[in-house]
């Protein structure tokens, strides 16, 4: 019986936390008039509304542009994440302690403080409407780093002793030993990189001015304030654009919730 | 010097981007709020020099002021919200039943979608008076213009909505703390006739002190730098006429902030950044004082 109630208490609560998106995908389906109405399933259900969100209002541009943005983001960061990890977790050299601490405190500063340096900065880059402007200022990922660091100071020391004892280069232990371990961290944080880059939006508003640019969420930005009254088009766009998240945490969801348990616990 | 070299080759990389767009803006931030800008046309060759002019002009805005209250009150009510509903979802999971990771997948996703898009969503469930959060409390009696148009609802409104997003988060930190708690702590309680109330109230709680509070510093820094959520929901109205003032109800800072910076007031938008720099740290360092005080 308590088994039961448990049960009923738990679906309840993830219908509640999921109604959005049930509304969301809902609605999307609906007719534009039909958008208005209560009907839990769609009478006339249509696929129009994602027909014309992707021709008419170049939505499949903006899908490339996040996609580019958030992968390349996404490679770079985890790749400069992985190389300073390496001797901030195995190696003693001078200036350490203090890069990381360095690193570390700015984990503190509210991300609102950097916007209009930043701006200020690739303005005087000339990398206003480009993806330079919207990947490279992400690229020094502390929080990957920290877990990074910490999962690295996990692996055996012996491992890489022997393969310096065998003449291998610093380079060589790096790509031949410590990456292929450090697998699993490298994938969460490519992942948290990409979705943070997939769902940035006040940056990338503030650094592209032209459409062709646009990324997702600022596309639907400017679709929101142009067409306010046009609910099953924006539920359709909203559809789309939260599609990439959606389907990768299905497929790598432990990566996520470990990355994040890792992260806080140990910070 | 040389045997390091190759260490520091390593970090390179990291370290250069760390340096022009993390280190450096937080100096650079400092000298453009001492500043103001000349020419629009020419927003950072014209840089004037002000000395503390934005700061006495912010300490005199109400709106600023305003924006701070604004703040501070969506953090009173989103904190707790949120510790509140992740750790009811963490204690449901926390009991040995199949099908869990579906549930708790469930709570979770909502988390890592974009708040933009959210926003978005709610602000469709919201409106009036066809969205279906204002039709199902018009048919229990409750006739409103929209929470999200209200000035007294636009706010809750919009932390119930992220509540209900960012719950997961919470919600992961809690479920993992609580299975880490050995179970014979709980056998002896059981043993010496605790009831499920005390065993969670003088075991469970004290051991996830240290969650709430990293909770608690996480969401003020969010609360301060809150922006999308305003942004796609109300967009910091509807108005309200404080002391004379038309202001905006859910006016945050960030929001105040982004105002200024889109009418590229650039030295008075980096002095109000720095603000909140200042209110983060003297926070971070009383709570960090509270934690240790604490464990």
């Amino acid at each position: 019986m308590k088994r039961f109630f448990l049960y009923l208490l738990l679906t309840t609560l993830a219908l509640i936390v999921l109604f959005p998106f049930i509304w969301m995908l809902i609605t999307a389906f609906k007719p534009e008039p039909e958008a208005l109405s209560l009907n839990l399933f769609p009478q006339h259900p249509t696929i129009q509304n994602f027909v014309k969100v992707i021709r008419n209002f170049s939505f499949g541009r903006y899908f490339l542009n996040s996609l580019i943005v958030a992968t390349s983001a996404g490679i770079l960061a985890t790749l400069f994440a992985t190389l300073a990890a390496y001797p901030m977790a195995k190696k003693d050299f001078p200036g350490k302690k203090f890069l990381f601490g360095a690193f570390l405190s700015s984990m503190m500063i509210p991300g609102l403080m950097y916007m209009i340096p930043q701006f200020a900065i690739v303005s005087k880059f000339g990398w206003i409407n480009t993806y330079f402007a919207m990947v490279v200022p992400h690229l020094a990922n502390v929080f990957g780093l920290f877990l990074m660091v910490q999962y690295m100071k996990t692996l055996p020391d012996s491992l890489i002793e022997a393969a310096r004892i065998d003449g291998a280069s610093e380079f060589r232990i790096f790509y031949s030993i410590i990456v292929p371990l450090s697998m699993p961290i490298i994938i969460t944080i490519f992942l948290l990189t990409f979705q943070f880059h997939w769902n940035n939006f006040l940056w990338q508003l503030i650094v592209t001015n032209t459409e062709r640019m646009y990324t997702v969420p600022v596309g639907l930005a400017m679709f929101r304030s142009a067409h306010e009254e046009m609910y099953a088009l924006k539920m359709a766009a909203s559809t789309i654009s939260i599609i990439p998240i959606a389907v990768i945490f299905l497929f790598a969801q432990r990566y996520f919730i470990e990355g994040i348990t890792s992260g806080a616990v140990k910070g | 010097m040389k045997r390091y070299l190759g260490d520091y080759a390593f970090i390179v990389p990291f370290l250069s981007i760390f340096l022009i767009f993390l280190a450096f803006p937080v100096f650079y931030a400092v000298y453009l709020s001492l500043h103001r800008v000349e020419d629009l046309y020419n927003v950072f060759g014209g840089l004037r020099f002000v000395g503390f002019g934005n700061y006495i002009m912010l300490f005199k805005d109400i709106r600023f002021w305003w924006s701070l209250l604004i703040t501070f009150y969506y953090a009173v009510l989103s904190i707790p919200a949120g510790i509140f509903f992740s750790l009811i979802l963490a204690s449901l999971l926390n009991n040995r039943l199949k099908g869990v990771t579906i549930y708790r997948s469930a709570f979770f996703l909502p988390y890592i979608l974009d708040v933009f898009v959210v926003g978005i969503v709610w602000t469709f469930l919201y409106s009036s008076p066809y969205g279906i959060v204002t039709r199902l409390l018009a048919r229990i009696g409750l006739h409103t213009p929209g929470l999200l148009s209200n000035p007294k609802t636009a706010l809750p409104a919009v932390v119930l909505a992220m509540t209900l997003k960012n719950s997961g988060f919470g919600m992961i930190l809690f479920l993992s703390t609580m299975q880490n708690i050995s179970p014979s702590l709980y056998e002896a309680a059981m043993i010496d006739g605790a009831s499920a109330y005390t065993r969670f109230r003088h075991i469970t709680i004290p051991m996830l002190k240290p969650v709430i509070l990293f909770m608690v510093i996480i969401g003020f820094i969010g609360a301060l730098s809150a922006f999308a959520e305003f942004y796609a929901t109300t967009g910091g109205g509807p108005s309200v006429v404080v002391a004379g003032r038309s202001l905006g109800a859910t006016e945050v800072s960030g929001l105040y902030l982004y105002r200024n910076f889109e009418a590229l007031k650039l030295g008075y938008a980096a002095s109000i950044s720095f603000i909140l720099l200042l209110i983060t740290l003297v926070f971070s360092y009383i709570s960090s004082g509270i934690m240790r005080e604490r464990l």
